[in-house]
């Protein structure tokens, strides 16, 4: 177990490979406990890929990956969940057909051991007080019947965050939370991620170059699947590679 | 998904008024009516465990006449090859597909999509050349016949011979099988087959073992398949290979759409207005697949939630405008 | 023997070169345009079904093998007009709508045809020596006549404008609009083309299997199997798979009794679904 400020997540010389393109290159990357690591760099560059291979949705090429100690490398997503990563995607991956309460419901659920089939659901009172909390959270309470395709599209942003965070997660996984949203959205949304959020260790791809100076503890920089720099965001301001890379444009 | 308490009491009331109704028909039709009436049952028990894997869990499997078959064969041949007793065969009609299903499932599982309708597809084609082709076992394509002893369970005893008898039988065992399914869609477990049906990706994040769950509604609807199935032999006392087809799996489908899947009260309502509406209709044409076909195609087309989605969106528009 | 083994791969050959036909229709429409028909089958047999109809008119087999694929076509058309396009991109709808019009459409060719199945005369009757038995020539006429129909296809696909514009919808439909190309009417031509090829495929087998009204419905699984395995979008892959499945089929049955050789072949499918399913030749 990680004293306190000890490092949560390590990855050592991640590779990965499709047929002859390397997504990801050797990467090696350190997150601490309580951390919010940004992850940046041009499209392509490989951070959805990286956050896969963390997640297990895909597997490495080479290298290792080591969460709270212990090796996670290829371990199948739903175990990596319960080993305590949840993520969300750069689409928005909710329970569409579902409502409000029904999503957080499942997500919280999900932490039981045995799914008994002769029992009414909602008779889980902790299952249905901690839902309770989360919608609370969230703000959702008093949307909390509303299917949730009926939700604003930066409503949805929270919820899906409110979704990971309803598996009791260690490390928070968000994948361009501010995708699709105007400057309006994105305030809410950063808003929400502070009260949200406080105190969990999250690695967040970004674009959006606003937020990432705003809440990033650190940034990790990705081009061409290999981290080319890493700092904090003062330095990472100053360096002249990064720039060179972004082209000078600083995205709003 | 969630019901409030006044909800339930409304299905407890209607489901008891239903059964009463069902229990004192017999006393007012003849027996051709009642053997009909019987056999409704028996698909309502087909339509409703494909319900669970399909309207549920969202795996769309064509493949399910295997199981059915299975059933209808495991009884069939206890009977008669080996003189077992009713109760002991009804029992194995459920286990033995059970064991099928649990084979066939582990591998389909593991496909989705159109794949996963083929896969199963290709099970079901399988066993129905088995079926056809080991007649020593099977009787091929003219079946076997046979003729059950009467079922016994501690004093209880019903003769499945006597048409009303047997219709009292099947009804009890698809009542009961009715509220097992709908406890079960309604409890945690239910839960997860819904969240995998919703969005396979997302449940998968969160930490449900997709695969185990998808294998183990799979094995569960295959059990009730297999138990529809013996309980069509026990009622026409035969077995034939043709009931393995895929295309029969097509029927469960049917009925499921157009009376609305994932709820369960749909493709019982389902069941019952395409059979009835074949059975009216083969009297004047010998159409009912046509019928059927344009019928399905239509719901599918313009009310993708079936009878069931047409009745709910009434009775919404009346609460908004209240 | 060897005249046994050679006739079943001489069979196996034909009927492969027929199952292509109807399996490069579906995967132009499923493997390309990612439409699950399920009809797909009941085209084919309407496809044979015209043809025996123009035959009794007309008594000439080389009518029917141009008039039925057009009529067939046709139909095609009116499905994709009137059904598809209001439920593409929904897989789980289209598929059991076209199921639907698959029961329909089987019932009304039993309402009209009816339920016997007839024969079709063989366009020759001359059989010519192999080894110790004797080989109808209409069987290599009919191999000859799938060969020439694909290279026409082929021909059609790699040298027109057509067959560009469906290569460039499938690569990147929204890249093909930006680039002018009419892209519904790209839809409905495959889907046109997709049936005709099913109604050859009908044509062509009626001599040999007999026309009634529920030929479609094995071969269509079969068509699916063949495209799966030989890769959905391949259109090379379905021709070669459609012949390997055919031969494995024809010359098990030599070995071991027919049932047993097509569960061979089904089983080889489903273990190339788990294990490829991108097929054999796919990538």
């Amino acid at each position: 177990m990680p004293e306190k400020n000890g490092i949560i997540l390590d990855l050592k010389e991640v590779n990965k490979s499709f047929g002859g393109l390397l997504a990801v290159n050797k990467v090696n990357l350190s997150v601490s406990q309580g951390e919010l690591r940004a992850l940046i760099g041009p499209n392509g560059a490989g951070k959805t890929t990286l956050l896969n291979l963390v997640n297990g949705t895909l597997p490495v090429s080479g290298g290792h990956i080591f969460f709270k100690g212990k090796e996670i490398t290829n371990l199948s997503p739903h175990r990596i969940s319960h080993i305590g990563i949840a993520r969300t995607l750069q689409i928005t991956s909710l329970f569409s057909g579902l409502t409000v309460f029904e999503n957080i419901w499942t997500a919280v659920q999900s932490r039981k051991k045995f799914f008994n089939p002769f029992i009414r659901a909602l008779k889980w009172q902790d299952v249905k007080e901690k839902t309770e909390s989360m919608l609370e959270l969230t703000g959702f309470k008093d949307k909390a019947h509303l299917i949730c395709s009926e939700l604003s599209y930066g409503d949805q942003r929270i919820l899906e965050m409110g979704v990971a965070l309803s598996t009791e997660p260690d490390l928070l996984l968000l994948d361009e939370p501010t995708a699709g949203l105007n400057s309006q959205e994105s305030m809410a949304l950063v808003k929400k991620m502070r009260s949200m959020l406080s105190g969990q260790t999250i690695i967040l791809v970004e674009h959006d170059m606003g937020v990432v100076m705003e809440l990033a503890d650190n940034i990790s920089v990705l081009h061409y699947g290999a981290i080319i720099a890493e700092g904090t965001p003062d330095v990472i301001k100053e360096n002249e590679e990064v720039k060179k890379v972004y082209l000078g444009s600083e995205h709003a | 998904m969630f019901l409030q308490k006044g909800k339930s009491f409304g299905f407890i009331l209607i489901f008891v008024l239903i059964l009463l109704a069902l229990i004192a028909l017999p006393f007012f039709v003849d027996l051709f009516y009642q053997t009909f009436l019987t056999e409704l049952f028996v698909w309502i028990l087909f339509a409703i465990s494909f319900d669970l894997i399909f309207g549920y869990t969202g795996l769309l499997s064509f493949g399910q006449a295997l199981f059915f078959g299975l059933g209808s064969y495991t009884v069939t041949i206890l009977i008669r090859k080996f003189g077992l007793n009713t109760e002991l065969s009804l029992f194995l009609s459920i286990v033995i597909p059970i064991l099928f299903a649990w084979f066939v499932g582990y591998f389909s599982v593991k496909l989705t999509g159109i794949h996963f309708v083929i896969i199963t597809i290709i099970f079901a084609i399988i066993g129905n050349i088995i079926g056809d082709t080991w007649t020593s076992l099977t009787g091929g394509t003219d079946g076997l016949t046979f003729s059950p002893r009467p079922f016994r369970l501690g004093f209880f005893q019903i003769n499945l011979m006597d048409i009303k008898g047997n219709y009292y039988f099947v009804l009890a065992i698809v009542a009961i099988s009715y509220l097992f399914l709908r406890r079960m869609v309604q409890s945690p477990l239910g839960k997860v087959f819904i969240s995998i049906r919703e969005n396979e990706e997302r449940a998968r994040l969160i930490g449900y073992n997709v695969q185990r769950y998808k294998l183990i509604a799979f094995i569960i609807a295959g059990g009730l398949s297999g138990l529809a199935g013996g309980l069509y032999s026990l009622t026409l006392k035969y077995a034939a290979a043709s009931y393995l087809h895929w295309s029969v799996s097509g029927h469960a489908v049917v009925y499921t759409i157009v009376g609305g899947m994932g709820t369960l009260i749909g493709p019982a309502l389902g069941t019952g207005i395409i059979m009835s509406l074949e059975h009216y209709l083969i009297n004047f044409l010998q159409a009912t697949d046509l019928v059927v076909g344009i019928v399905l195609v239509v719901m599918v087309l313009m009310a993708p939630k079936g009878l069931v989605g047409l009745i709910q969106s009434r009775f919404k528009k009346g609460e908004t405008s209240a | 023997m060897i005249s046994n083994l050679a006739v079943a791969i001489l069979n196996g050959v034909v009927w492969g070169l027929i199952m292509a036909l109807i399996a490069l229709g579906l995967n132009m429409i499923f493997g390309l345009l990612h439409i699950i028909n399920m009809a797909h089958g009941a085209l084919y047999m309407l496809g044979a079904v015209v043809a025996w109809y123009l035959i009794e008119l007309t008594g000439s087999f080389w009518i029917a093998l141009i008039i039925a694929p057009l009529c067939v076509g046709l139909i095609g058309l009116i499905i994709e007009r009137g059904l598809i396009r209001t439920i593409e991109d929904k897989p789980i709808i289209t598929i059991i709508c076209t199921f639907g019009l698959m029961l329909a459409v089987q019932q009304l060719v039993l309402m009209t045809f009816g339920g016997s199945p007839r024969r079709i005369a063989p366009p020759v009757a001359y059989r010519f020596p192999i080894f110790e038995l004797q080989y109808p020539l209409m069987r290599i006429m009919i191999a000859l006549i799938s060969i020439g129909l694909m290279s026409g296809l082929w021909i059609f696909l790699r040298k027109t404008k057509y067959g560009l514009w469906m290569r460039a919808v499938v690569q990147d439909r929204e890249m093909a609009v930006g680039l002018g190309i009419p892209v519904n009417k790209v839809y409905m031509w495959t889907f046109i083309l997709g049936s005709a090829l099913a109604a050859f495929s009908g044509v062509l087998a009626a001599p040999i299997v007999s026309v009634e009204f529920m030929m479609g419905r094995e071969v269509l699984i079969m068509a699916f199997i063949i495209v799966i395995v030989g890769g959905m979008g391949n259109l090379e892959g379905s021709v070669l798979a459609a012949i390997m499945i055919s031969l494995i089929q024809g010359v098990g049955a030599l070995f071991v009794p027919p049932s047993v050789a097509t569960i061979f072949a089904l089983a080889f499918m489903i273990i190339v679904l788990l294990f490829r399913p991108q097929g054999l030749f796919g990538e």
